[in-house]
């Protein structure tokens, strides 16, 4: 067969499925407006826990109370600024050329599996943080600390249970950033 | 060779009014995936394993689309501009799939077409050489499925970041691996 024709067979057939999905838009728009809305969500939850607390501060001021009032609008914009600089891009126009592209992934890939130790450090230090006012601030201080951390009360086991799965959550994402940088780098060496 | 002629020069008005407003982004948008959706339906079917799968990256893909349609100011051809995003969401989902199991659904091509004889031979074949492209390597199938929608050397090369020599001998070695494959599904 010649080779000219072979392609254009090929073409012929490749092109004869011409299925589109239904409501590609209505799909687009409510993808986007799900975005939008977590965004929003996000930034409500923000105000409301910031919100509470400077309220809650500003109604008593005591030492404690401001104390954790500071604490924790720290933390928030730790946080923010944190996430931003890891999210950005994520949904950002990627009209570059694909070399360009899996170069960039590459690195953002690096920085999120980066990103991971410091989510670790900043999570560890809040814990520290709101169960030491806790302790310090509330009639607990009367038991032994470790006693109090350990066996002190279902919220305290509670709080337990979340940095556990927050930990877990951690490794399965490490996990899984860290075979898709494995792609992306063995991707990136075809294009070099 | 499929002609772009459907959706040229339709970022004339976009050029003019920066940013877009909503009207006219919903209109290029609209116009872009009537002109290039089955296109855009086909290269996501080379990238995945099941309609579900299929379906969730032609989303994803037109999701970017929307999103980087008011800052498209014709530096590329629009054919290279969609593909450019295509690709670029295709690989970014490949990436991320590598990492999660993959379902063993195939992606199966409906078509409500009646089924005679003769026709199911034709399907076959289609169906044959989408596996076929299905399985080549990242590399390769990029090539050869840009090369099957009608584009150029030079279009893939902007496409992909690549040299035009480099398309060429990408294109030959996935046509010889395709040739291969196709002989052995006979």
């Amino acid at each position: 067969m010649n080779v000219d024709t072979e392609l254009e067979v090929w073409r012929q057939q490749w092109q004869s499925d011409a299925t589109v999905p239904l409501d590609l838009r209505r799909k687009v728009e409510r993808q986007s407006r799900f975005m939008k809305m977590s965004l929003i969500g996000e930034i409500l939850v923000t105000a409301i826990i910031g919100g509470a607390i400077a309220g809650w501060a500003a109604r008593s001021p005591e030492p404690g109370i401001v104390l954790l009032a500071v604490g924790t609008w720290v933390y928030i914009a730790i946080a923010w600024t944190f996430g931003l600089m890891v999210n950005r891009g994520n949904w950002s126009p990627s009209a570059q050329d694909t070399a360009v592209f899996i170069d960039l992934s590459v690195r953002r890939c690096r920085s999120r599996l980066a990103a991971v130790w410091f989510a670790v450090v900043m999570f560890l230090l809040q814990v520290a943080f709101v169960l030491g006012w806790v302790y310090h601030y509330s009639p607990a201080h009367r038991t032994p600390f470790l006693t109090w951390l350990f066996f002190g009360s279902v919220p305290i086991d509670i709080v337990w249970l979340c940095i556990g799965a927050f930990f877990g959550f951690l490794v399965w994402y490490q996990r899984r950033k860290r075979a898709e940088l494995a792609y992306l780098v063995g991707l990136k060496e075809q294009y070099q | 060779m499929k002609s772009s002629t459907a959706t040229e020069n339709l970022f004339i008005d976009a050029e003019a009014s920066d940013p877009l407003d909503r009207t006219t982004q919903e209109h290029h948008f609209d116009r872009l995936v009537v002109a290039n959706g089955p296109a855009l339906t086909r290269l996501a079917a080379s990238y995945t394993n099941t309609l579900s799968d299929r379906d969730d990256l032609l989303q994803e893909i037109a999701t970017a689309l929307w999103q980087a349609l008011p800052r498209f100011r014709g530096e590329c051809s629009e054919r290279t501009f969609l593909f450019r995003i295509a690709h670029n969401r295709a690989i970014a989902h490949l990436a991320r799939s590598r990492s999660q199991p993959v379902a063993g659904e195939e992606v199966e091509v409906h078509d409500p077409a009646p089924d005679p004889e003769a026709e199911l031979v034709g399907k076959q074949r289609v169906e044959h050489l989408r596996r076929a492209i299905h399985h080549l390597p990242v590399v390769y199938r990029q090539v050869i499925t840009l090369s099957l929608e009608g584009l150029g050397y030079g279009e893939i090369a902007e496409v992909l970041g690549i040299s035009e020599s480099n398309v060429g001998v990408r294109l030959t070695r996935a046509r010889q691996i395709l040739r291969e494959s196709l002989e052995n599904q006979q």
